[in-house]
This record gives structure tokens, sequence and C-alpha cells, in this order.
């Protein structure tokens, strides 16, 4: 589908996305702030996570056709790509599991955080999502420069959603007194966000590596694997955050 | 000496040297602690390995196995003294000799075996890494202890944070020193790989390196899982024997061995043995699974090669991590590891966590690509209903292995953490709650143990019609019934909870979920039965342990539907009973049928057959001492034997009983011998296996034994269904007409 | 049809022998609450299931292995049959059935078994490693024995120390779990008079083994008996030092891993330990004095006792006149 859009169509599409998703996080944001309903908040949040599964991850491509002969470049994408959703699919009960572990034991309460800086780290990584979302479709229409720059562009909004938990947000709470040992907010505060922080460092590793593998001309507008991976991955690290964000600020009572 | 057969001289030297070698035991343990308190297992262990090093030598000359057997003791001694000093450098006295020179003892002893064995190969390699990266993992956390001002050293030489990273970085170091990741690198900095290596190392050397091939990875697999049955089931016999009366008499609080007294170590050997054959499943299973599927569905290979064989030799450092929990400080919470007692446990807790954790990466890896594998690798024609009924099991197995099992890794994790920085997830102190880990643990370990069985019930339903001679019946219920089982296991978990405390209206909706189960397996028994009604039956030894199978695992099915009706498992949970349960699911559902898939494909992989009269005795004495143990367990438990207990109240009357079964675990582990012998004997001596042995119609049994290295040369296109037995003129899979003229080049496949 | 005639007659054979068989031997300890009448009652239906279900396979499978097997020197193949829908949806419908009448049963079993008196007598459980402490709280009384009187309801409410533990009683049949951070109920009608023992079922460490202890089930004359006997023993203890500190070896569970007899248990025996040489791992002695005693209840690490494993008794916070009151109790110890 949106392959073979042409390219400024599909920087297009991404954008508009952006927006909607820029708009259902402020959405929630002021929900949480006023009437703090927890079933829109759940609501608003699978409708960012089927946004991003479709237009940013494609997801519709598992059911792509590919080339009947199995040792075609297209054939062997196919099958890589099944791996790689399987693998989300997999990772995705971690992140149940630690969404689990938060709802059974702090339930309809949330920990005491910065809000203002849980929105701006938010922001960043929704930011790093579009310019991701272009760095692939630049790749998609054979631009390596343009897909360089909006990943170089990525990578440094995610160093910065990283920094901003691991070396801002963090040192922040334990001042205040959430530390991992203080109580179970704190020891569910440190593990989500923590967990989610490893992903993004994972992520920032792989977008180091297929930069300088464009650099070296290893992807082409027809092959390009390493490319359509890191994307789905990097998308799929901002969609954990998507339920992890209203999970850890928005939802609930102060604690 | 010409004239004394090999075998004879073997035995002899077995026995003299195992006697020399439990005498040096014994005075090595009187220089170290100046008493006999650890005479019990030393001793012993150093006889194991000198008798086994002599028979090797006795038998077959200076030959490879004998060499690392005598690097093995020459590593482990060498290991141990190392370990003797350091100790007495850093603490003045002999305080932590036992567990830290053990340690040392080990790992040199397992690396200087393969070492020995055949120089420098993956195994070796990767064990000669892991040992760097947990000390220098170690060595980094107690730099920064100190730094901090903190003590660098702990009951165990080092702290525990500093051995939870020296575990984690070991494995680390393992997978990138032994060349299992290079390719990835290779593909990171942008370069390309040929999507198979050729073989660099023939023979059986190729199975001590990096391989690619989804059968070598299979054998690599089934071998690692037999020495798990192993070790495991030396524990076993450990426990076994202090359990065969009342009172202490072996395990007593007298001897001290890894830091740990006689009740403590029953605690741990009862634990690993627990776990060390659950990862032996995991890992059996998935040896048949990787030597078979691909073989099943005319693939060359798995779908993605490489990340085969990392989840493969990933399982080895996991491996190596569980045997040094049981060295550090062993560990005393079962295989389920409840806290808060695994957040007080000593540090042996963390390297089991890790363990199981990085074993669980195998599995979750391995059922990845499994899946892949059957939807995008099947020759043509295979279309999802004329799949062989294994490739159905393997694929409903898969899904719960891909999923579930980072359930039991997290729940683990989230442990660690809290021993680590005191996050108190499971601690009621902090508001924790310790409920909440079973449920994580259990949302795993029940689906779980369908991962354990449906390979195995695959197993049967896949050899039954080549020995009945009669079509599978029923084929499409029984694919069904493995998917249901595997989807309705998700939703039953809280049956392990009934008595935990939980919320209590949940048992009766989990009593309904746990009792459908029932459902879809009763369809395979049923359909079994009606398979073999009316066939020409015969029995040779894969046969026998598919039957034996049927039999065993129903009785442990049909012990399960009491555990789950709540009110009776109020009675029942965690008594020998339960112990009875599963010892019969996992008896029928993997152990037997194990034994009949390495039986039956056995020629396929080697083109020799295994000796069938020595299988048949492997049969005929394991099944009636199974049931011994199985039974006496069922009976003890339902009068009032608890699970995990080293000792009985002797008022209680289960001295004959436990004695009957502790002789029964020793038959069970004589039969298992032979079967070792019977394998690695057939290997080189076995009668040769020419053409379709069994007479089936699955299209590997259609060409050569052993199967070439990409599998058919022909592709093969499937024409009818599997299991028409008895149906003249009808064709399974009908390969391409042999091109004559072009021959097959290395590479292009 | 005769093949079938003859598998149907011997698998009801073989149920009814393998039933009775069991029935003979005797599965279950003795019944002695009213719990476990409706779970007795239960696990005899299961009983009869298991006989009938694994005789409707084994017995056709036993069956065709003889008759069907393959004759000397046949090579053929069997009949080629692939299947029978019919009988498939019946050998599906079935089992559903036959499942549902058993969750139904246990559903009403869980209910008998979970009947509420109003008036039962409420005895509080303390769980800690290793060892049962129950507490009377109408009378003030705390005892390592838990007394029950006959035909009448109690309800323990049960709490633990440290780890997960379990009570059982396998007379009476059921098992709660005691979990650190809450309370768990247990409910139970004794009505067989006896001695029995609390097992516990959960492992909680080393000695979970030796978590035993007694219940004694009385008639209500000799239990009233018990308690105002119990009652005057308390009063006595509260007026000495020694007696006081009795009392807390009790409350807190110390006797659970020391003897006062001699014999060894998961610590040392307190028999003559007051003034003793005690031999310590690395080879020292110390005299178990009063300094010794205080830091080893406060700080149990601080020295390990040679022969045991140093990270198992837990730390006591207990005031001063507490650890005076037990180290009184101590020296009485001869
Ligand atoms: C190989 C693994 C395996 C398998 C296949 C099963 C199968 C089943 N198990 Fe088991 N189980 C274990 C391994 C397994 N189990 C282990 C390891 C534990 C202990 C864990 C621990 O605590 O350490 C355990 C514990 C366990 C418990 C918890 C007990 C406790 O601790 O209190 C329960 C409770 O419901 C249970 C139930 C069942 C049921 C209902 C099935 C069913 O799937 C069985 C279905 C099969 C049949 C019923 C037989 C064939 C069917 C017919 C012939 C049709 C007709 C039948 C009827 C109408 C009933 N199991
Ligand atoms: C695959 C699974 C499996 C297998 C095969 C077995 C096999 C055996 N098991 Fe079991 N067992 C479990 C899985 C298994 N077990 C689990 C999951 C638990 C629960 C643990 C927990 O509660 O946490 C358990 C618990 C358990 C208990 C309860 C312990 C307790 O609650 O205190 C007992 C007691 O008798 C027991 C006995 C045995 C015996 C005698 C065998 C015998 O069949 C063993 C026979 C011996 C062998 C197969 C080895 C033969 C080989 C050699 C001797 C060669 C050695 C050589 C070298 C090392 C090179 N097991
Ligand atoms: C879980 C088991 C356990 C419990 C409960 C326990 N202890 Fe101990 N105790 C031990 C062990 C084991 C040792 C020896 C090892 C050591 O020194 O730590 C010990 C040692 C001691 C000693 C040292 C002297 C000696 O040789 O006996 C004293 C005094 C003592 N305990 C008192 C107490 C008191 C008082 C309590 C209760 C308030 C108590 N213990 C509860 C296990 C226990
Ligand atoms: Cu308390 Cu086991
Ligand atoms: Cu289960």
């Amino acid at each position: 589908m949106s392959h073979h859009q042409n390219k400024s169509a599909a920087y297009g599409q991404g954008m508009v996305i952006f927006i909607y998703l820029a708009a259902l996080t402020a959405l929630e944001y002021f929900i949480a702030v006023t009437f703090n309903a927890v079933s829109i908040l759940v609501v608003v949040a699978l409708i960012k996570a089927a946004l991003v599964m479709y237009y940013y991850m494609h997801i519709y491509k598992l059911n792509e056709d590919s080339d009947d002969d199995i040792h075609s470049y297209a054939y062997k994408t196919g099958t890589n790509r099944l791996g790689l959703w399987l693998f989300l699919l997999s990772d995705a009960f971690v992140f149940a599991g630690l969404l689990t572990t938060r709802i059974n034991l702090l339930g309809l309460t949330r920990p005491h955080l910065n809000q203002i800086l849980g929105l701006a780290v938010t922001a960043l990584l929704l930011i790093s999502s579009f310019f991701m979302n272009r760095a692939e479709t630049a790749m998609t229409h054979g631009d390596k420069k343009g897909f360089i720059t909006n990943a170089l562009i990525t990578l440094v909004l995610g160093l910065g959603f990283l920094l901003g938990v691991v070396a801002v947000e963090w040192p922040l709470a334990a001042a205040e007194g959430l530390t991992a040992s203080s109580g179970t907010a704190g020891a569910v505060f440190y593990m989500l966000t923590g967990m989610h922080a490893f992903h993004v460092f994972t992520g920032l590793i792989f977008l180091l590596v297929i930069i300088n593998n464009a650099r070296k001309d290893v992807y082409s507008a027809d092959q390009h694997w390493g490319v359509e991976a890191a994307t789905v991955y990097w998308h799929f690290v901002d969609l954990v955050w998507i339920f992890f964000y209203p999970a850890l600020y928005l939802i609930g009572k102060l604690l | 000496m010409k004239s004394v057969s090999p075998l004879i001289r073997g035995w002899l030297s077995l026995a003299i040297g195992g006697i020399a070698a439990y005498i040096i035991g014994m005075g090595l343990v009187f220089a170290v602690s100046g008493s006999w308190t650890y005479v019990h297992l030393v001793p012993i262990l150093f006889a194991t390995f000198g008798g086994a090093m002599a028979y090797a030598w006795g038998a077959a000359g200076i030959s490879p196995l004998t060499k690392g057997l005598i690097w093995m003791n020459a590593g482990a001694l060498g290991g141990f003294a190392l370990g003797l000093m350091i100790d007495w450098l850093v603490q003045g006295s002999l305080d932590w000799a036992a567990p830290i020179a053990s340690l040392f003892s080990l790992l040199a002893g397992f690396t200087a075996f393969f070492l020995g064995v055949a120089g420098l190969n993956a195994v070796s390699k990767g064990l000669l890494w892991q040992i760097g990266g947990t000390l220098l993992g170690a060595i980094f956390i107690s730099a920064i202890r100190v730094a901090m001002g903190l003590t660098w050293s702990g009951p165990f030489l080092f702290t525990e944070p500093a051995w939870v990273l020296g575990g984690f970085m070991g494995v680390l170091f393992f997978l990138g020193g032994n060349g299992a990741v290079s390719d990835w690198f290779k593909w990171a900095r942008g370069m390309d790989t040929p999507e198979h290596h050729e073989e660099t190392h023939t023979g059986w050397v190729k199975y001590l390196n990096i391989s690619f091939d989804h059968k070598v990875i299979g054998i690599q697999y089934t071998i690692v899982a037999l020495f798990l049955i192993s070790v495991g089931g030396l524990f076993a016999l450990i426990f076994r024997t202090e359990l065969a009366a009342s009172q202490l008499q072996f395990l007593t609080t007298d001897i001290k061995l890894f830091g740990q007294n006689g009740p403590q170590l029953y605690n741990t050997f009862m634990s690993l043995h627990g776990m060390i054959m659950i990862v032996s499943i995991l890992l059996g299973m998935a040896g048949i699974t990787n030597f078979a599927v691909p073989l099943l569905l005319g693939a060359q290979d798995m779908a993605f090669p490489r990340l085969n064989s990392f989840a493969f030799w990933i399982s080895v450092p996991a491996t190596v991590l569980l045997l040094m929990s049981l060295i550090l400080g062993g560990f005393d919470t079962g295989w389920t590891g409840y806290p808060p007692l695994s957040a007080r446990a000593p540090v042996g807790m963390q390297m089991f966590f890790l363990g199981v954790f990085t074993s669980g990466w195998s599995s979750i890896l391995g059922a990845l690509n499994n899946i892949v594998t059957v939807i995008r690798m099947r020759s043509k024609g295979m279309t999802a209903f004329r799949m062989p009924i294994f490739v159905w099991a393997a694929i409903a197995t898969s899904i719960i292995a891909l999923t579930a099992t980072q359930f039991i890794g997290l729940a683990f994790q989230l442990v660690m953490f809290q021993r680590l920085f005191g996050m108190g997830f499971f601690d009621p102190a902090q508001g924790g709650n310790p409920v909440l880990f079973q449920h994580l643990f259990w949302f795993y370990s029940h689906p779980a143990v369908y991962v354990f069985i449906l390979p195995g019930l695959g197993v049967i339903s896949e050899l039954l019609p080549v020995f009945a001679r009669k079509p599978l019946f029923g084929y499409r219920w029984i694919a069904m019934s493995s998917l249901a089982i595997a989807l309705v296991g998700f939703l039953v978990w809280a049956h392990h909870m009934f008595a935990s405390g939980m919320n209590e209206y949940l048992r009766v909706p989990f009593m309904y979920s746990t009792l459908l189960v029932a459902i879809p397996t009763g369809v395979k028994f049923f359909s079994w039965v009606a398979t073999l009604w009316k066939g020409k039956i015969w029995a040779p030894t894969p046969m026998l342990f598919v039957l034996g199978g049927i039999v065993v695992f129903l009785l442990g099915g049909l012990t399960g539907p009491p555990n789950a009706t709540v009110s009776t498992d109020l009675h029942l949970t965690d008594t020998y009973f339960i112990v009875g349960h599963f010892h019969d699911t996992i008896f029928g559902g993997f152990v037997f049928p194990f034994f009949a898939a390495i039986y039956y494909w056995f020629p396929k992989a080697t083109g020799r057959r295994m000796n069938e009269a020595l299988g048949k005795l492997h049969f005929w004495l394991m099944t009636p001492a199974f049931f011994v143990l199985s039974f006496g367990m069922m009976r003890i438990g339902l009068l009032g034997m608890r699970r995990r207990i080293v000792d009985y109240d002797p008022a209680l009357n289960f001295d004959y009983t436990h004695l009957v079964m502790t002789v029964g675990g020793f038959l069970i582990a004589i039969s298992v011998l032979i079967f070792i012998y019977n394998f690695f004997n057939s290997i080189k001596y076995g009668e040769k296996a020419e053409g379709n042995i069994w007479n089936s119609r699955s299209p590997e049994w259609q060409v050569a034994s052993p199967m070439p290295a990409h599998n058919y040369d022909q592709p093969f296109e499937v024409v009818g269904e599997p299991y028409d037995y008895g149906l003249p003129g009808s064709k399974y899979v009908e390969f391409a007409a042999p091109a004559k003229a072009t021959t097959h080049h290395k590479g292009e496949n | 049809m005769g093949h079938f005639l003859i598998v149907g007659i011997l698998v009801i054979a073989v149920s009814v022998l393998t039933y009775f068989g069991l029935d003979a031997v005797g599965l279950m300890p003795v019944q002695a609450s009213a719990q476990a009448v409706s779970i007795d009652w239960l696990w005899n239906w299961e009983i009869v299931a298991i006989s009938f279900l694994f005789s409707l396979i084994v017995v056709p499978m036993t069956y065709s292995l003889i008759v069907f097997r393959r004759k000397k020197g046949d090579t053929g193949d069997g009949e080629h049959i692939e299947g029978n829908t019919p009988l498939e949806i019946a050998w599906t419908v079935v089992p559903l059935l036959i499942v549902l009448v058993f969750a139904y049963m246990g559903a009403y079993s869980l209910g008998e078994i979970r009947r509420i008196d109003p008036d039962a007598l409420v005895i509080n459980v303390k769980a800690q490693q290793f060892v049962w402490t129950f507490e009377y709280p109408e009378y003030g009384i705390i005892s390592k024995e838990l007394h029950l009187p006959l035909n009448q309801q109690v309800l323990l409410k049960m709490q633990s120390a440290d780890v997960i533990h379990s009570f059982w009683v396998p007379e009476f049949r059921i098992k709660q779990d005691v979990v650190p951070g809450r309370v768990t109920e247990y409910r139970i009608t004794p009505t067989l008079l006896g001695d029995y023992k609390v097992r516990c079922a959960e492992l909680c460490g080393s000695s979970h083994a030796y978590m035993e202890g007694p219940v004694i089930v009385n008639t209500q004359a000799e239990y009233d008996t018990w308690i105002s006997e119990q009652a005057v023993i308390a009063a006595e203890a509260a007026k000495t030092p020694e007696g006081q500190g009795e009392l807390l070896t009790v409350k807190n569970g110390c006797i659970g891993c020391h003897s006062l007899d001699g014999s060894k248990m998961t610590g040392p025996t307190w028999l003559n330990l007051y003034g003793s040489d005690v031999k310590l791992e690395d080879g020292s002695t110390v005299i178990a004095d009063d300094a010794f005693i205080t830091e080893s209840i406060l700080y149990p690490q601080a020295k390990e006792v040679a022969g045991f494993a140093p990270t198992v008794m837990p730390p006591y916070a207990l005031n001063e006149t507490e650890i005076a009151n037990i180290i009184a109790y101590l020296k009485t110890l001869k």
C-alpha cells in the first residue's frame, strides 16, 4: 500500500498520523488532570497503539504476497518480517507482565512524579517516531541522504528520551524520596521505566548500526530489510511507552 | 593383555581406577578439612570421574574421550588447588574452601574436558570465555564497591551483586567468544555472509563446533538433554538415598558441602533436580523438533539457521549457571522459587534464576524459529492438513514457549531485583504481594507443562500409524486437539494456587477451565486406541516406548482432575500425590516418547540402528521400575507425605514404601545407563540401516540414511495424505524426477 | 461385533476390579473432620471415574496388541480407516458432560467445606520458621499445642512472620497457606477424638520437614480443663522473670529451633547452654554469658556457632528486659 505511494504523499501521511498521535496525547493529559476517567485513557491508548501499528509499523505487510522463489530477497524479507513480529509478540509479554505487576501492586493509585518532565520525554519519543517514519520512507524511495538525516534526528531524540528518563527523571524522583527500595510505587516505577529504557538503548544501537551501514551503501530502495527491522523495532518501543506513560503518570489517584 | 576383550579391560580399569580415585578423594578431604565430614560426596565424585577415565582408557586406549577425561581430572584438581589458594590468600584460612575450590574445580574440569577431547572448539572456547567473563564481571563490581567504600568480599569470595553481573557477563562472553554470533556481528558491520557455511569439521567434532545445520543442532540439543537428564537423575538418586528411610542417615546435619549442611543440600538437590529435568525436557524436545520438523516439511533447514544455533548455544552457559547455583550456597525453594523464601536464600538462588532466565531465551528463540519455519518453509503441496502430525504438535508447543516463557523470566527477574536493589515487589513489609509472584510464575509454568508433553504426544501420534500399519484415526481432530490444549492451557494457571490464599472466588472458574483440558487430551487417547484397533501391530523398541508412554501418561492425566476439583486438591496439594501425578505425566509425555523418538530416528541421523535387545532391556527394566516409583509416590502422598521434605515422621510408617521407591529410582537409572551405552556404542558399531527400515510413508524415510547435508537432493511435492496406510496405490510425497546432469553445488542452497 | 462385545465386558470387569481393589487398599487417612466427609465423597467418585476411564483406554489397547498383532511373515497393512466423525463427536461430548458433572460436584463440595458457623471458636495461629504457635485470644493463652473441642467449628486466623507456610492436618484433609502480610482463614469441625499433627506443607527452609506441631481433639470437658490449666500456668509464669522469659520463647517461636532436652534441631539446644563453652565455626570458643546471648539474639550472624548454618536464625528486636527475662529462663535449663 504505502510502498507504492509517491514520496511526498508518504511523508504527508506520516505527518498526519503524527498530528493525530500528538493530539491524542494532549487529550490524555487533559483527561488525566481533569476528570481522570480510566476507561477513556485506556481507549485512547489503544487507538494510539492501533495507529502506530498500522501506519508506522506497517503490520499489514505481514500479509503481503511475496515472491514465490524462496531464495529471493523478497521471500526472505517476508520470512524475516514474520520472525521480527513474533519476536515483538514475545517481547510484548514482558511488558504485559510488567503492567500486570503495576496494576496488582498499585491499583488505582500512582506515584508522585514530575508531570511536565513526563510529558516532555513522551513528546520526545513521539517526535522521534515521526522522524523514524520519515527515515524509512526516504529509504524506500532510495533517498540515502534523507534517510541518514532523519535517522540521525531520531537518534538524537531517542538519546534525549533515554537521558531524560535515566539521568534527569530518576535522580529527581529519588531526591523526592521515591527510590527503588522505598516501597512498591518506587519499585514499579524504576522497573517499568528501566525495562523500557533498556529497550530504547538497544534501539539506539540498532539505529547506529543501520546509519553506519547506509553510509556504506548496504541498503537500496528494494533491499533494506535492516532499515525496516530497526524502524519497526523503534516504533515498538514507542508503542510500549504509549501504555507505560498513562500507566505511570496518568491513571489513578496520586499516592 | 591382547587376549582380553576391550569391554573387560574397561570394567577392570573402572574398578581399579574408581577405588583408587575414591581413596585419593578421601585423603584430599582429610588433608583440607582435617575431618571426614564431606566424605560423602567428594570422594564419590572422584571415584566416578576417575573410574570413567580409567574405563575409557582400558576400553579404548588413549582415545579422544580418554584424553578428555584425563584433562578433566587434571583440570578439576588444578581448579580445586587454585580455589584453595585464592581462598587462603584472601581469607587467611580455608573457610571458603568447599564452595570456591569446588566452583573452580567444576569450571576448570569441564573446560579441560572439552579441550582434551578436541582442542579448541566452540565448547571449550565458550567455556574459557565464560570463565573470563564471569571473573571480569565480578571483579568489575567488586572494584566499584571498593571505590564506594563497601566491602568487596562476600560469603562466596565475591558479593552477591558481583556474582550476578559475573554470571550474566559469563553468558555474553561465552556467546561472543565461541563464534555463535560472529555472523551477526558481520551483518552489523554491513558484511555479507554465505547463507550456509560449509561444515569445516567432519565426523563427531562437528558436534562440538558451531553448525547451522538443523540436524547437527538437533543432535547437539539431544546430547545436552541426555547429559542433563543424567545430572538431574543423579541428584534424584542422591536425595532418594536419603529418603530410603526415615531420620537422617546420609544428608545429615553434620556434613557440610558447598557451604550447606545435609538438609540444605537436600533442598538444593531436590530443587535443581526439578529445574534441571525441566530444562532437559525443553532441550530434548527442541532437539527432536529441530531434527524432525524441517525433514518432515521438506525444508532444507530451519528458517533462521543462525538463530537456531544461537538458541542452542545459549543453553550451554545456562547449564553452567544452573550447576554453579549448587556450589554457591545452593538454594532451598524448590523449582518454583517462591518469595519471600527465595528473597532470602543464598547466592545460589541468583545463579539459578539467571540460569533459568538464560535457558528461557533458548526456548523462546527456538519456538520463534519453529513457527516461522512451518509457515514459510513447507514443500510444495503441503497444506496445513497434510502436514505430518508432529508438526502440529510442534506449532502448538511453540506458541506457548514463544509467549508465556517471558513471564517466568520476568517473575524471576523481579525477585533478582528485589534481592539486588531492595525493590519490594513481593516483600509484604514494603507493601509487596507474594501471591503476585505465583500468578506470574504459573502463567508460564502451567502452559509449560504442555510444552513438555505436546511434542511427546506428537511423537506418539506420528509413530503409532507406522507400527499399527493403519491411518492415524481422526487426523484433524488430533491436530486441533494440540492447539486446543495449548490455548486452554493459558487459562488454567491458578489451579496451582488453590490453597495459596489468592482471591477465593477465582477458584471455581479455574476449576472449570482446568477440567476442560481433559477433553482434547481424551480425544487423543481415544483416537490412538482407534488407530490400534484392527491394525497389524508390530512392536520394535520405538513402538514399545510409544505404548508405554500412552499408559503412563494416561495415569498421569487421570490423576489431574482430582487436583483440579478444588476441595480434593486442598488435601492433595503439596503432597507426593502431586509428585506422582507429574512424574507420570512427564514420563508418559516426555521421557517415553523422547526415547521412542531417539530409537526411531537414530538410524536416520547415523545410518545405523541401535541394538534392539538392549533397547528392549531398557524398556522392560524402566517401565516396571517406574510404576513402582510413581505408585509409591501417590500412595504415601494420599496418606500424608508432604513434598520437599528431607525427613518424614517414622510414625507414618512410610519407610518400607520409600525404600521400594528408592530401589525403583536406581533401577530406572540403570536402565538409562544401558540406553546411554547403547546410544554411543551404536553410533560406531550398530547394525547398518539401509533404506526405509520402518516401512514408513514419511518423506525422510524415502531417501538414504544418514540424511544428506542439505536434506533432500530433489525437492518433493506432497500428493496425498500422510497416513494412508492400507490404501493401495496411495502416495504421500513424490520426488521431482532426478535431475541427471545438474550435480549439486555447495553454496547454491 | 464380537470384538466389541468382548472388549466391553472386559472394560467393565477391569473397572470394577480396579475400583474395588483400590477401595480395599484404603487410600485416605482416617476421617477426622466434618469437612473431610464431602472431600472423601468427591474423591470416591473420582476413583470410580479413574478406574473406568483407565480401563476404557488400556483394555482395548491391550486387546488390540494381542488380537491384532502382526502375524509372522505378514507384511501387509491394516484396514484403511481414516476416522469417524460421529465417534469423534461422541468422545468429545461425553467427556465434556463428565467433566461438567465433576466440576459441579467440585463446586458443591467446596461449598460444603466452606459452610460458616457464626459461633465458631476463633484461634490465632502464628507460623514462622519452623514452629507453629497458637493463641487463644479470649484467655490470653499462648501454646505450642493446638487443642480443639469435638464437634465445634473453629476458625483459625493464620499469620506468618517470615515466609509462606501451609497448615495441614492430613486427617482433616484441608490445607491452607499462611502468607506473610495477610491473614488467611481455615475452618474446621473436628469429629474424631485423637492426637494428630499439623504438618507444614509449603517449603519454608532447611527445617521445613520438622515444622510439625501437636493437634489434639478433646471432648468439650477435657478442653475446658486444659484451657483453665493453661490460663493458670500463664498467669503464674507472668509473675517471675524466668516465667516471662519462657512465655517469650514460646511467643517468638524460639523453641521451633532450640530444643530444651539436649537434642539437636535447627539451632543448638538450650539445655545447659548458659555458662557453657560454645564452639564457633572459626575454631575459637566463647562462654555463653549474658553478652554473648544478647548478641546472639539481636545479631545472630555476628558469631557462627560450629555445626549450624549461619543465616538461619532471624534477628529479633527484643528490648532489654525481654532479653534479661529470656536469659533468666535459660539459666533454669539445667
Ligand atoms: C507434563 C506435564 C503435565 C501434564 C500434561 C499435566 C496435566 C494436568 N494436570 Fe498437572 N502438574 C504438572 C504437570 C502436568 N500436569 C506438574 C509438574 C505439576 C506440579 C507443579 C509443582 O507444583 O511443582 C502439576 C500440578 C497440577 C495441579 C496443581 C496441584 C497442586 O499443586 O495443588 C493441578 C490442579 O489442577 C493439575 C491438574 C492437571 C490436569 C487437570 C491435567 C490435564 O491436562 C490432564 C488431562 C488428561 C486426562 C484427563 C486423561 C485422558 C483423558 C481422557 C481419557 C478423557 C476422559 C477424561 C475425563 C472425562 C476426566 N496438575
Ligand atoms: C523430566 C522430569 C523428571 C524426571 C525424569 C524425574 C525423574 C525422577 N524423579 Fe523427579 N521431579 C521432577 C521432574 C523429574 N523427575 C520435578 C519437576 C520435581 C519437583 C521438584 C520440586 O519440588 O521443586 C521432581 C521431584 C521429585 C521428587 C520429590 C522430591 C521432594 O518433594 O522432596 C522425587 C522423590 O522421590 C523425585 C524422584 C525422581 C526419581 C527417582 C527419578 C528417576 O527417574 C531418576 C532416574 C535417574 C536417571 C534418569 C539418571 C541416570 C543416569 C546416571 C545415573 C548417570 C550419571 C552420569 C553422569 C552425570 C555423567 N523427583
Ligand atoms: C529459624 C531458626 C531459629 C529461631 C526461630 C531462633 N533461633 Fe536461635 N539460633 C539458631 C541457629 C541456627 C543458631 C546457631 C547459628 C548462629 O549462631 O547463628 C542459633 C543460635 C542462638 C543462640 C546462640 C547460642 C547457642 O549456642 O545456642 C542463642 C542464645 C539463640 N539462638 C537464642 C534464640 C532466641 C532467644 C530465639 C527467639 C527469640 C531464637 N534463638 C530463635 C536458629 C534459630
Ligand atoms: Cu513452614 Cu514448611
Ligand atoms: Cu498446571
